[in-house]
């Protein structure tokens, strides 16, 4: 979560975050959060298990061929093994897509990226459509 | 399935437990400006 490295400029615009996940609880806790006190995390970690949430956000579900045809997905693995990450077991939907989304103070979009391919944005962008947002 | 809302649009709802074992509700963080970032699998 390279939000929380620097959650002191979010922080300063007043803003709140959300991550929402939808895998079981325990697999998070033993894989993605395993060396992470999900109490001390500055923003909330929101469970979806049903994925009711990820609809009616339009997040959808890749094709098989979007993800293992796509070098950029072995390319972001190349790069998280050289920088000493460690592979992790998958959860439960390798399939499932994420996205981004900043909304303002009057609960309306400024920033919509579902995601498409292994193609999160950059922090800075996030931020940056926060900054507008708070004006 | 929704089509993904866009800039402009209001937000969809989002109403949901934690894994901080509480619950969070976009509507609770109204008057904030918020990042929703939707994460893919586990590890």
């Amino acid at each position: 979560m390279k939000v929380r490295e620097r959650w002191d400029r979010w922080e300063r615009l007043g803003a709140a975050a959300v991550f929402v996940v939808f895998d079981d609880p325990e697999l998070l806790r033993r894989t993605m959060f395993d060396d992470i006190d999900v109490s001390s995390l500055p923003f909330d970690v929101a469970v979806d298990r049903s994925r009711s949430t990820y609809g009616a956000w339009g997040l959808e579900r890749a094709r098989h061929r979007d993800i293992w045809l796509d070098p950029n997905v072995y390319r972001t693995y190349w790069q998280l093994l050289r920088a000493g990450d460690r592979l992790r077991p998958g959860g439960s939907d390798l399939l499932q897509f994420g996205g981004d989304f900043v909304v303002d103070a009057a609960g309306k979009l400024v920033y919509s990226r579902a995601q498409e391919r292994d193609d999160r944005p950059p922090v800075g962008e996030l931020l940056s459509a926060a900054k507008r947002a708070v004006g | 399935m929704a089509s993904a809302p866009q800039p402009g649009e209001a937000a969809p709802p989002l109403d949901l437990p934690t894994l901080q074992d509480g619950r969070v509700a976009l509507a609770d963080l109204r008057g904030r400006v918020v990042l929703v970032s939707f994460l893919r699998h586990a590890g």
